[in-house]
């Protein structure tokens, strides 16, 4: 099977472009957003870019992190929310008495989106403040990160006017002009993922969003490990999944589907490891 | 294996991408085949059951008939479905409120998007009120992946939270309605104590998000408040469920990349929730296949994918050994349609 190899180089260059400071990577449960997040990290690092890894609402797989030596940062709503509210009413005691009331604890756990547009908000005022900064946002699964992206619109609605809705609208540039946002939706060779895909795809267009790259993860059509071998060696179900997956493809609008390999490797933080390298290997641009 | 019975919920658990959706789908259309009756519920935003059964966005929040011919199966008979809708729940509890504008509010409105983030805690009191219909043997139930599963476990404890008492007090010190009609509101020296605070806690408020928001937030609320009844019987839910003889747990995980240990950590969090009583299911397991899979000796890198595929099935069977009542092991489907799968999965549970 041939095949076409320059298409490789699509991924690494839409990750290496210098305007986007904040990469989303989205998309169905279990596609491997973890790994290709962490791994996206590792290749920009390689390439002397300033990158942090964040996971966002979700508890960060810290063994994972560790093994992989990634750098990081974790937010946590509530302090979050304590250092916003102290800056705009200009007391932090104050700002930590209101966060203890029940009253605005039982707010937060009711208002999931008020929660996920406050860690939003702190990480573009951490890539405003800093302008060498990179982030990679391991974002939650499909209808997760539609709330999440759709959450400023939703809280400007809902407060109207205020110091809050200035910050808002700063927000949403960040978000969704000058390209400061790479959002990327990755997924596997099934018919389930793809198409999730592709309905998000739409419904994070109708939220803003100007542009939405994909990923297609895992890929066994560009497996070097079978790739080696003529078809005939393969077992049934091997041939089998192989034929599914070409059909898919086939069906996809290639040239906007980029590929990452299925890697033969059992442990998680080698399969990331393996993505860099893929991706250092076929990045047009030298380091 | 051996015919499972059913209970009045079925709950189908698990991180992301493990087939959560296409099993729930699978057990559900296998009871309906045996005359069971049953309703499908999925509580998962990103809605995958719309795909497998061909249902329309619009039909969100309605409980639908699926015909066994959306199939092909040859039989006669259905099972119904119904996508989480948060507005759809919310209208049918202010439908039955005695003052109907209670929820009409732009903030309540905002939050039951069906993106605004209320879905896990609507969705508590939403398979409440379909139990509590009586049309059902058995409600199936599809959750969101990992987090936002454990989000939907503590959707009851939210909301008792927030109608704990002494949040209320924040409200009659605003003079607000918060009792029914003709129910008489009680003054305690905490109301009194707690409203101090408030005024101030208001007044800092208004100057981050502006007036508007904070009397229709506190209209929201109390508008909430009246209607407490109907969030509350989620707690009913949520002690049931921990009854073996109400439900049944499926803790679902598959032989991919990394979901043995994901699966270890769900369990981890989901097990105050659930009882002992719970069910492994492995799915998209290869070990059919790769019994019979010998590559030849010198072909390195087939004998890698091999041997790195057996070393994964081999990781999911030290999940398997942690106390479940039983593990139960799906096949890989080699298909390429929703349905194929759904039809193959169904033959497991015979």
């Amino acid at each position: 099977m041939k095949v076409a190899t320059t298409s490789f180089s699509l991924l690494p260059s839409i990750l290496s472009n210098k305007k986007a400071r904040l990469i989303v990577i989205t998309g169905k449960g279990g596609v491997g957003k973890t790994s290709l997040s962490l791994a996206c990290v590792k290749f920009l690092s390689s390439r002397g870019r300033k990158v942090l890894y964040n996971s966002f609402d979700q508890p960060a797989n810290t063994n994972l992190i560790s093994q992989t030596n990634t750098d990081h940062f974790d937010l946590d709503v509530e302090s979050s929310a304590q250092e916003y509210i102290g800056k705009k009413i200009g007391s932090t005691t104050v700002a930590s008495w209101i966060m203890k009331t029940p009253f605005f604890k039982s707010l937060f756990n009711m208002l999931p989106g008020l929660a996920q547009m406050i860690l939003l908000g702190n990480i573009i005022n951490m890539l405003e403040s800093d302008e060498d900064l990179t982030i990679v946002l391991d974002s939650p699964s499909s209808g997760h990160a539609l709330t999440m992206l759709e959450s400023p619109e939703n809280f400007k609605e809902m407060f109207r006017t205020g110091l809050i809705v200035e910050d808002i609208d700063r927000m949403q540039n960040f978000l969704f002009r000058d390209e400061k946002m790479l959002l990327m939706t990755a997924s596997l060779p099934s018919q389930m993922a793809t198409v999730e895909a592709l309905e998000l795809g739409i419904e994070l267009k109708k939220r803003g969003v100007p542009k939405v790259h994909k990923i297609l993860n895992d890929s066994l059509t560009v497996c070097s490990e079978i790739l080696n071998s003529p078809r005939s060696e393969y077992p049934e179900f091997l041939k089998t999944k192989l034929s599914l997956e070409e059909d898919l493809i086939k069906n996809l609008e290639k040239d906007q589907w980029p590929l990452m390999p299925h890697f033969s490797l059992n442990s998680q933080d080698l399969v990331i490891e393996a993505m860099t390298n893929f991706l250092s290997t076929h990045s047009r641009d030298s380091a | 294996m051996s015919d499972l019975a059913y209970k009045n919920i079925e709950i189908f658990c698990g991180t992301g991408g493990v087939g959560k959706t296409t099993l729930a789908t699978s057990r559900a259309y296998e009871l309906g085949r045996k005359g069971v009756r049953v309703l499908l519920i999925t509580i998962d935003p990103a809605k995958r059951l719309k795909q497998v059964l061909g249902l329309k966005d619009e039909k969100q929040g309605e409980v639908q008939k699926i015909l066994a011919s959306h199939f092909d199966a040859r039989e006669e008979f259905s099972f119904d479905a119904l996508l989480m809708s948060p507005r759809a729940t919310l209208s049918r509890i202010a439908s039955q409120s005695e003052d109907g504008a209670d929820l009409d509010n732009p903030i309540v409105n905002i939050l039951t998007k069906p993106y605004g983030g209320m879905n896990e805690i609507m969705a508590i009191i939403e398979v409440q009120y379909q139990i509590n219909t009586g049309l059902y043997d058995c409600i199936v139930l599809d959750t969101p992946p990992g987090k936002h599963f454990i989000d939907f476990l503590q959707s009851s404890k939210k909301i008792v939270q927030f109608f704990d008492k002494s949040f209320v007090e924040i409200f009659k010190f605003l003079g607000k309605r918060i009792t029914k009609k003709g129910e008489k509101p009680k003054k305690s020296l905490l109301s009194i104590i707690v409203s101090s605070g408030v005024k101030k806690l208001l007044s800092y408020l208004e100057k981050v998000t502006g007036k508007d928001f904070v009397e229709d937030f506190i209209d929201a609320v109390s508008g909430l408040y009246r209607n407490r009844e109907a969030f509350l019987t989620a707690l009913k839910f949520q002690e049931d469920l921990k009854k073996p003889s109400f439900s049944n747990w499926f803790l679902v995980t598959s032989v991919e990349q990394g979901k043995s240990s994901e699966a270890m950590g769900l369990k981890n969090e989901a097990l105050k929730f659930m009882h002992k009583d719970s069910y492994l299911l492995i799915n998209k397991s290869l070990s059919p296949y790769l019994g019979q899979w010998t590559p030849k000796a010198d072909d390195t890198g087939l004998i890698k994918l091999c041997n790195s595929m057996k070393a994964r099935e081999n990781a999911i069977k030290e999940v398997a050994k942690e106390g479940y009542k039983s593990v139960l092991f799906f096949p890989e489907v080699l298909g390429a349609t929703p349905i194929s799968h759904v039809l193959e999965l169904a033959d497991n549970w015979k």
